[in-house]
């Protein structure tokens, strides 16, 4: 018994370094998903909607499209701010590579993957400053391809005032409708208590918290998800996405600073899912399998006595 | 100390399943709440991806993935198979391989979370004093019949339809079908509280059919389990998909020729899998494909050192007499131990009573 506790121990702790090892070449899996438990990584802060869409917000934001047979690169283009630049934080590769300035051009900025196996979430953000003002529009792009978690690049200071999503959604999620998300308010790398953030969908909603003592405000996403229009014969799509942005202010010094985090969110799945037909399913599984149970202990009994 | 903590292999192997069922369902508050961050993507065990909150996510998911898009899709394109297409998906069974080469087949018996839901609901049927029912002539017919079915599942659900689905033949929805009816995507996200799986697709046919049938399958785990033991894994693709690899894992279950076995079926009784092999073989053919390396039949084997749990040449585990005398006195090899009050009560004076 006790060499099998030992070898119990010894096995398990194997498997952790093994996890290790293999988390550090990058996992093939982790730029799989569930086909179908979300669609394609949050990284889509364009939401897959036609580029000449109606203005719906008059905060800055950055707006990014993939880049076709490039799943290393996306083009990002700012709006409701000057910029000359976009600048992109990774989570993962070369030191010198974590963060990157890329220019604006008429069609905007494309930006690229750390390298091109060094994928998962960077963020993207864009600056303009005057003597009076300091405005900054934020996104997280996903770049399908194995890396580091956020963590620690989210965890990083990059300027003023900041929106942090704690945490950004996982690979295989979105932000949905009707959920609850938290985000971390901080200026100058601390967390900022009582500040108000606001929230704006494309679909009208607005709405507004106030972060606690730890910075953090917690946004229950609008119920307002509506579908692209459809064409003739097609079906809806449960993956559409609309954007959203937070935006929140401060003042400081006579200076005022501006900080805007947009991305994208999708309808809330129970619109296309009834728990009501689960349930029946379920129960009726479990009416299958009664007459398993019918045959009671007798004959059992007796022959395991035997 | 370590002997009056864990009196038993039982107890081990319950104090490892709780620990990894923590790790599997709910692992993310120790490894991380991005999936980048799990322990890996490639486990073999059914450790749901649907699961926001796991800890690692289960070999099928990229199987199925890699099939569907890396090989159908692009065979579609480039009207030939080429190495590149195949090296994602050798890339995800040398992950799976890292892990399964360390407990082998263990990872069913010890680590899945599915397996320990199955084989609690089992203890809670002893309990309330449902017999137990077997794959064995005279009950549910010889368990050899059911045991195909399983490579059914993984050879039609993992690959076939993804395949095919890749390639265009059949509809979007059968890309991975075999998530679409697991069980324990239903079981483990209802464990973290999250009701998403267990409601039905209505806007698609095939989703909503496929979703059905994991549904159906659930309530009939949840039900069945209290009389059948395992009664998924009998059929499950994982099982199957672990099998193939069982050989080339050092962790394994010996039972050598050995004259003082006297056949007397007990190690059988004592198998959840209901594995006649265990007790009507010896050598190779003992270790059976549908073997969860669980170690009852060492437990319940009262001749010494006939059956052993070994990795390499190490014996982790062997049967003895001593012990099997202490545990036979505590549970009945089928896993019947004292029911209930009020079940004994109710039930006839015949009902077993360990
Ligand atoms: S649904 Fe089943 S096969 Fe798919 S990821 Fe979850 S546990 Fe694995
Ligand atoms: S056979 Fe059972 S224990 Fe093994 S993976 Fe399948 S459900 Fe889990
Ligand atoms: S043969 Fe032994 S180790 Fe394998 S499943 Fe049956 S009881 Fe468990």
């Amino acid at each position: 018994m006790r060499t099998l506790i030992v070898m119990t121990s010894f096995a398990l702790s194997c498997a952790a370094d093994l996890a290790l090892a293999q988390h550090n070449h990058g996992a093939p899996a982790a730029g799989t998903r569930p086909a179908d438990a979300a669609p394609a990584p949050g990284g889509r802060p364009g939401g897959g909607r036609p580029s000449g869409m109606r203005e719906w917000t008059r905060q800055p934001l950055l707006l990014g499209r993939p880049v076709k047979d490039d799943r290393a690169a996306a083009l990002i283009t700012a709006r409701g701010l000057t910029a000359g630049g976009i600048t992109v934080y990774a989570a993962d590769g070369p030191a010198e590579a974590r963060k990157r300035e890329f220019a604006i051009d008429a069609e905007g900025a494309r930006i690229e993957a750390v390298a091109p196996k060094t994928g998962n979430y960077h963020w993207v953000l864009a600056r303009e400053e005057s003597p009076e003002l300091v405005k900054v529009a934020s996104t997280a792009w996903y770049f399908g391809n194995p890396g580091d978690g956020p963590t620690d690049m989210l965890a990083t200071p990059k300027h003023e005032l900041e929106i942090v999503p704690s945490p950004l959604p996982r690979e295989h999620r979105s932000y949905r409708e009707a959920e609850k998300w938290k985000f971390l308010v901080r200026y100058h790398g601390q967390a900022l208590a009582g500040q108000a953030l606001a929230m704006e969908t494309e679909f009208g909603s607005r709405t507004q918290a106030v972060t606690d003592a730890n910075g953090i405000a917690t946004l229950v996403f609008p119920r307002d998800f509506k579908q692209p229009p459809k064409g003739d014969g097609e079906s809806e799509d449960p993956r559409a996405r609309g954007r959203f942005v937070l935006v929140t202010e401060k003042e400081d010094g006579g200076k005022r600073y501006l900080t805007a985090f947009n991305y994208s969110y999708t309808q809330d799945p129970e619109r296309s899912r009834s728990l009501g037909w689960g349930a029946a399913f379920g129960i009726l599984g479990m009416v299958a399998a009664t007459p398993l149970l019918r045959r009671r202990q007798q004959a059992q009994g007796d022959k395991d006595h035997a | 100390m370590l002997e009056t903590l864990f009196p038993t292999l039982s107890r081990v192997r319950f104090v490892v399943q709780l620990a990894m069922l923590f790790l599997t369902v709910y692992g993310s508050v120790v490894v991380g709440t991005y999936a980048a961050d799990k322990i890996t993507g490639a486990l073999p065990a059914l450790s749901c991806a649907y699961d926001q909150a796991n800890g690692a996510y289960c070999v099928l998911v990229p199987t199925q993935h890699q099939v569907h898009h890396r090989i159908g899709m692009a065979m579609v394109q480039a009207q030939q198979l080429t190495t590149q297409m195949v090296l994602p998906l050798l890339m995800v069974l040398l992950t799976f391989f890292a892990f399964f080469f360390v407990i082998g087949k263990a990872f069913c018996g010890w680590v899945c979370p599915l397996g320990t839901l199955q084989e609690w609901v089992g203890k809670i049927g002893r309990r309330f004093g449902f017999g137990v029912r077997r794959f064995e002539k005279g009950d549910l017919g010889e368990v050899k019949r059911i045991r195909p079915v399983k490579w059914v599942v993984l050879l039609g659900f993992v690959f076939l339809l993804p395949l095919l689905t890749g390639l265009g033949v059949t509809p979007h929805s059968l890309g991975n079908p075999y998530c679409d009816i697991c069980p324990s995507r239903i079981a483990t996200t209802l464990l973290t509280g999250n009701t998403e799986e267990l409601a039905l697709r209505i806007n698609d046919g095939w989703k909503f059919g496929l979703g059905a049938t994991a549904n159906v399958l659930i309530g009939f785990m949840l039900v069945g389990g209290l009389a059948l033991r395992l009664p998924f894994c009998r059929i499950c693709p994982l099982l199957a998909f672990n099998s193939v690899f069982q050989r080339l894992s050092p962790m394994r279950l010996s039972k050598p020729t050995r004259a003082s076995c006297g056949s007397c079926h007990i190690c059988t009784d004592a198998c959840p899998m209901d594995i006649p092999e265990i007790s009507s073989a010896e050598g190779r053919k003992a270790y059976n494909e549908d073997c969860t390396l669980c170690g009852r039949c060492v437990e319940y084997c009262p001749q010494d050192k006939v059956i052993e749990l070994k990795w390499g040449p190490l014996a982790l585990f062997g049967s003895s007499r001593a012990y099997y005398k202490a545990k036979v006195a505590r549970e009945l090899p089928d896993g019947t131990v004292k029911p209930l009050k009020f079940v004994r009560n109710a039930a006839k004076p015949a009902t077993a009573d360990a």
